[in-house]
């Protein structure tokens, strides 16, 4: 068998490095996939809008809206962060007024009432 | 940082798109897959239009591609290695560039929209070697529609969880380009064993960092 010389030796060792970060990083797609299947929902960051939060957990917009006082916006692109500096609040109380809202509009509680009218208190 | 960028997505729209995506394709870390899925999950809630975002997304790409062949290729030796060393140095440029030798247009395409993070380095490699640029522009632009169409059609599918879809979806990129690099190595192993006279076949395999340009 031929010597391994200082080249093939550190030809082996990224070899087994390559072979570690492969391993290790195809070990996390795995897991993070199970986890992702056995639970569906997302976590709420600042970068989201509310229409992307209610879709994700698959509640009525209305439902957050209401919960962080605000009139639902048809195409509302405004990310979370936006919405918290516009309230001159923490994002995180924010996010945790969601998630407060979604809890309380899943079943053990009973489900949301239906929305108000679109054109509810405007009175010409 | 990434979630800033991601945030503008939604307040500015498609511009943010396109100018992240160049950025990022020139070879500034942007979470542009994140951002990609994302936008395919507007495109689903009907707050993006699917054509605009999709040009908008592979024109961005493929002239932030070119800039970076651009740059390779007339931007100077000096200014290249800077570069490159920047990117991860001068082993990993080295490795690119006997990447793209070997594998021509395939590496070009496939680091469009499989081995993505490599997309850079090979774009200024492929400048800095002389790749012909006509062949060049019609294997990224092939790479990165496919690219485009697949991350915003992922988003689309997976319209309600794209953080998550993005955190798999980038680990699986790593581990292909770990298999990719594991095969490298190990068939670079394998012929040294194969071959009957080793000796000097091999300094470049050890990344000196010693300029050996012809």
């Amino acid at each position: 068998m031929r010597k391994l010389g200082w080249h093939q030796w550190l030809l082996l060792s990224l070899l087994l490095v390559a072979l570690l970060v492969t391993a290790l990083f195809g070990v996390r797609a795995v897991r993070r996939a199970l986890y992702w299947r056995n639970h569906k929902d997302e976590v709420i960051k600042p970068w989201m809008p509310v229409p992307y939060v209610a879709h994700s957990y698959g509640v009525p917009p209305y439902v957050l809206y209401q919960a962080i006082n605000l009139q639902p916006i048809p195409h509302d692109r405004r990310p979370l962060r936006e919405i918290a500096r516009q309230q001159n609040r923490p994002v995180e109380t924010l996010i945790a007024e969601l998630q407060t809202a979604i809890v309380h509009s899943r079943p053990p509680y009973p489900p949301p009432p239906p929305p108000p009218p679109p054109d509810g208190g405007a009175s010409p | 940082m990434s979630d800033y960028l991601l945030s503008t997505l939604g307040v500015y729209g498609l511009p943010v798109l396109f100018v992240i995506l160049l950025v990022g394709c020139i070879g500034v870390p942007m979470p542009a897959s994140l951002l990609l899925l994302a936008a395919g999950s507007f495109v689903e809630q009907g707050e993006l239009s699917l054509w605009p975002t999709l040009l908008l997304s592979a024109g961005g790409a493929i002239i932030g591609d070119n800039i970076g062949y651009a740059l390779g290729r007339w931007g100077g030796r000096r200014v290249s290695k800077r570069l490159g060393n920047l990117i991860g140095g001068e082993e990993r440029l080295k490795s690119a560039e006997r990447w793209l030798n070997h594998w021509g247009g395939a590496g070009i395409f496939l680091s469009r929209w499989l081995f993505t993070p490599l997309g850079p380095v090979i774009n200024l490699t492929s400048g800095l070697t002389g790749y012909s640029w006509p062949r060049f522009l019609c294997y990224d632009i092939a790479g990165e529609v496919l690219w485009v169409v697949l991350y915003v059609s992922l988003g689309r599918a997976f319209s309600s969880s794209v953080q998550a879809m993005s955190e798999v979806v980038g680990d699986f990129t790593w581990a292909i380009i770990g298999l990719l690099f594991v095969a490298i190595l190990g068939w670079k192993f394998v012929q040294y064993f194969r071959s009957p006279d080793a000796e000097e076949e091999k300094p470049k395999t050890s990344g000196s960092l010693v300029d050996e340009t012809p």
